[in-house]
């Protein structure tokens, strides 16, 4: 088979499906077989029985030759049914006594004196009715000495044992498939149902991810068959969370440590005076210090699991995010405003991470508008937040990669890192929020958050 | 004027150290929660900064064991962002302010200068930004060395955003400390003494100008947008 079968319950039960079915093809087929051979012994039997009545019928005539002579039932019998039954008598000297139709007395004169074993043969399209015939040759003891008797029986003559065979046959073989059936349902049902667990260890597997590397496959019920993979994938698991755990922490003590030279750095530049070459040089400390700060942020997201459970008002987060950007977004010539709701708005979160996330969206926002445009935040009811700005917009191709890692649009000048977006999607899906995309009519993106209402 | 450097880095803190001597300062440093305890229990330092990450123990717990003796002196914590928790914890335990890290010294220059001009605080009561001075006492301001004349609301709304130089003033704020000096009922809404003092701070020639921050309040900031 050039194909196989992949499913462990289709080939459980396509092979027991095979082994009943051959299982009773040797059963029913023995049973005939058995069946037949009573069927063949009977009909001999008969046979032998028939000849031994023919031997007893044989006395001397007057002439003191052989002679039978049937009582008038059974010579009734022979003559209505000449042709089938058959049968012919020699004496010892291989004279023909009697013969019951002439074929079967020429043909009886051309073969041997008989034994007193029976000798069972068969003839085929014999007579004038050109059928088989089965039939017995034996010499029997008679009141006129050894005689040399043949019967022979149209074959299937015998109809009335033969059809109770097979009606025997049918009765059996009728219970067969019901049979074969339900045994495949039972088979069938056990393997699905000691398959369950498995079912449980995959379903448990395919949530394992980035986020979730403390979850193994669950070990009970498992089928003893299978439990040493499910051991051996946990083991995997153990081996490959502490590789995760042993990457993150190094990305966090690397971002850590690269924070206090990256301090001292802008402490010298701010104390050097000098041209429009020192200016640059502080604004790209300047965006390494973030870079290092968005650095330690997704590892913090990625290693420590964040508690989203404390109500907090997303209008006063918001208030808060904003005005702290505020100085940020006026010396680079762009402002920004809070709109919307003037009220509380209580959600259910994680007050820190939503204001990372507001933040990095403001960033990036304020990295995209023209000078002199407005970035603005907008609170709607029930948990809803949105960053509007005045940029280009994004397009649709780029709208599925902007929150991947290190992700940069194509033209785009050199601003970032690629990671603030990324750490809003994180935050995002680690409160089963929801965040879209959008283009802001007239002009530029805007981004939608909705956070579950607390 | 005596600071305490609370800082495990020699290089962050021979920086502190020099920036703020050329401003006038006297600057100890400690290196470790031990010898930053023990230094604030002898001396009395008119305000300390301290990094809440030391070497031989957390920062948090000098700072409660300096409130717990009695030492009223503001201090300014720098913390990392990433450890929320420590920022609250620390503002909780008794901190005037917070930093993260990393940081800007003149930012760091500005929250020691504002929490040492706060009421009882040692800095001299005059507020500088920019080209603005404002003697608190004395109700004086100049720009550009020129006296300037201003209502009394008005320059209560200034000295709120000169104390707070480069950094939002929630409107709530400003509301809050217009309603403790208004005899007037009736007085202007906020927007009308900001447009009167934006005028006036346009026409003394203020190298500085209120910005408005649509939704949260205002902000004094180099002329710039």
């Amino acid at each position: 088979m050039s194909r196989r079968i992949k499913s462990l319950q289709l080939r459980l039960t396509v092979e027991l499906a095979a082994l009943f079915f051959v299982a009773s093809c040797l059963a029913v087929g023995g049973l005939i077989y058995s069946a037949s051979l009573t069927a063949g012994s009977l009909a001999d039997r008969e046979l032998g029985l028939r000849a031994e009545d023919l031997a007893r019928y044989v006395s001397l005539d007057e002439n003191r030759k052989p002679r039978l002579e049937l009582p008038p039932p059974l010579n009734q019998a022979y003559s209505a049914a000449a042709q089938q039954s058959v049968f012919a008598i020699r004496d010892k000297d291989g004279q023909l006594v009697e013969a019951s139709t002439p074929e079967i007395g020429a043909l009886t004169a051309r073969w041997p004196q008989a034994d007193s074993e029976p000798s069972y043969f068969r003839l085929s399209k014999f007579g004038p009715l050109e059928r088989d015939y089965s039939g017995v040759s034996i010499r029997l003891d008679s009141a006129v000495g050894p005689l040399s008797v043949l019967v022979a029986e149209v074959s299937g003559g015998n109809q009335l044992v033969h059809s109770i065979l097979r009606e025997f046959v049918f009765d059996i073989a009728w219970y067969v498939p019901p049979f074969v059936a339900v045994a495949l349902l039972v088979a069938a049902f056990s393997v699905r149902r000691s398959l369950l667990p498995l079912r449980a260890a995959s379903a448990q597997a395919s949530v394992i991810g980035p986020g979730s590397i403390g979850l193994r496959l669950p070990e009970a019920d498992v089928p003893t068959e299978a439990l040493p993979l499910v051991v051996a994938v946990n083991h995997a698991l153990d081996r490959l969370e502490q590789g995760f755990v042993i990457q993150r922490r190094f990305t966090a003590n690397a971002a850590h440590e690269l924070r206090t030279p990256l301090t001292v750095i802008t402490a010298r530049l701010e104390t050097l005076e000098g041209n429009g070459q020192l200016s640059a040089l502080r604004e790209e400390v300047a965006r390494m210090n973030r870079l290092v700060e968005q650095l330690l942020c997704v590892a913090r997201l990625d290693s420590v699991a964040l508690d989203v459970s404390s109500p907090l008002d997303l209008h006063e987060l918001a208030e808060e995010v904003v005005g702290s950007m505020a100085h940020l977004a006026l010396s680079a010539c762009r402002t920004v405003a809070l709109t919307g709701a003037d009220h509380p708005v209580l959600v259910t979160g994680n007050a820190a991470a939503i204001a990372d996330a507001l933040r990095n969206l403001i960033e990036n926002a304020l990295a995209h508008t023209a000078p002199g445009t407005e970035v603005v935040v907008e609170v709607g009811p029930e948990g809803a937040i949105s960053v509007q700005d005045s940029g280009p917009g994004i397009p649709a191709e780029d709208r599925r990669h902007i929150f991947e890692r290190f992700w940069r649009g194509k033209g785009v000048r050199a601003h970032g890192a690629g990671l603030g977006l990324a750490i809003v999607m994180e935050i995002v899906r680690a409160h089963g929020a929801s965040i879209t995309v959008s283009d802001r009519v007239p002009r530029g993106a805007r981004f939608d958050l909705r956070f579950r209402a607390a | 004027m005596r600071l305490l450097v609370i800082e495990d880095e020699d290089r962050l803190s021979g920086i502190l150290k020099s920036k703020l001597g050329d401003i006038g300062f006297t600057v100890d440093i400690a290196g470790s929660a031990g010898d930053a305890s023990a230094a604030l229990e002898l001396i009395n330092y008119d305000a300390a900064i301290l990094d809440l990450g030391l070497p031989d123990g957390d920062g948090l717990a000098v700072l409660t064991a300096t409130r717990q003796i009695g030492k009223g002196l503001p201090i300014l914590i720098l913390t990392a962002r990433d450890a929320v928790e420590d920022r609250v914890a620390g503002l909780n335990a008794g901190a005037d302010d917070y930093l993260t890290k990393p940081f800007a010294i003149a930012e760091l220059i500005a929250r020691i200068k504002a929490l040492l001009r706060r009421p009882g605080g040692v800095l001299g009561m005059t507020l500088e930004a920019g080209n603005l001075r404002l003697d608190t006492v004395g109700r004086d301001l100049t720009i550009g060395g020129v006296p300037a004349r201003l209502s009394r609301r008005e320059l209560a709304i200034l000295e709120q955003m000169m104390r707070r130089f480069g950094r939002i003033v929630p409107k709530a704020v400003l509301e809050e400390k217009l309603y403790g000096i208004d005899e007037e009922p009736d007085s202007n809404p906020i927007p009308v003494h900001i447009h009167h003092l934006r005028r006036q701070l346009d026409a003394a020639g203020a190298s500085l100008m209120i910005h408005t921050i649509r939704g949260v309040g205002y902000i004094l900031a180099e002329m710039k947008a």
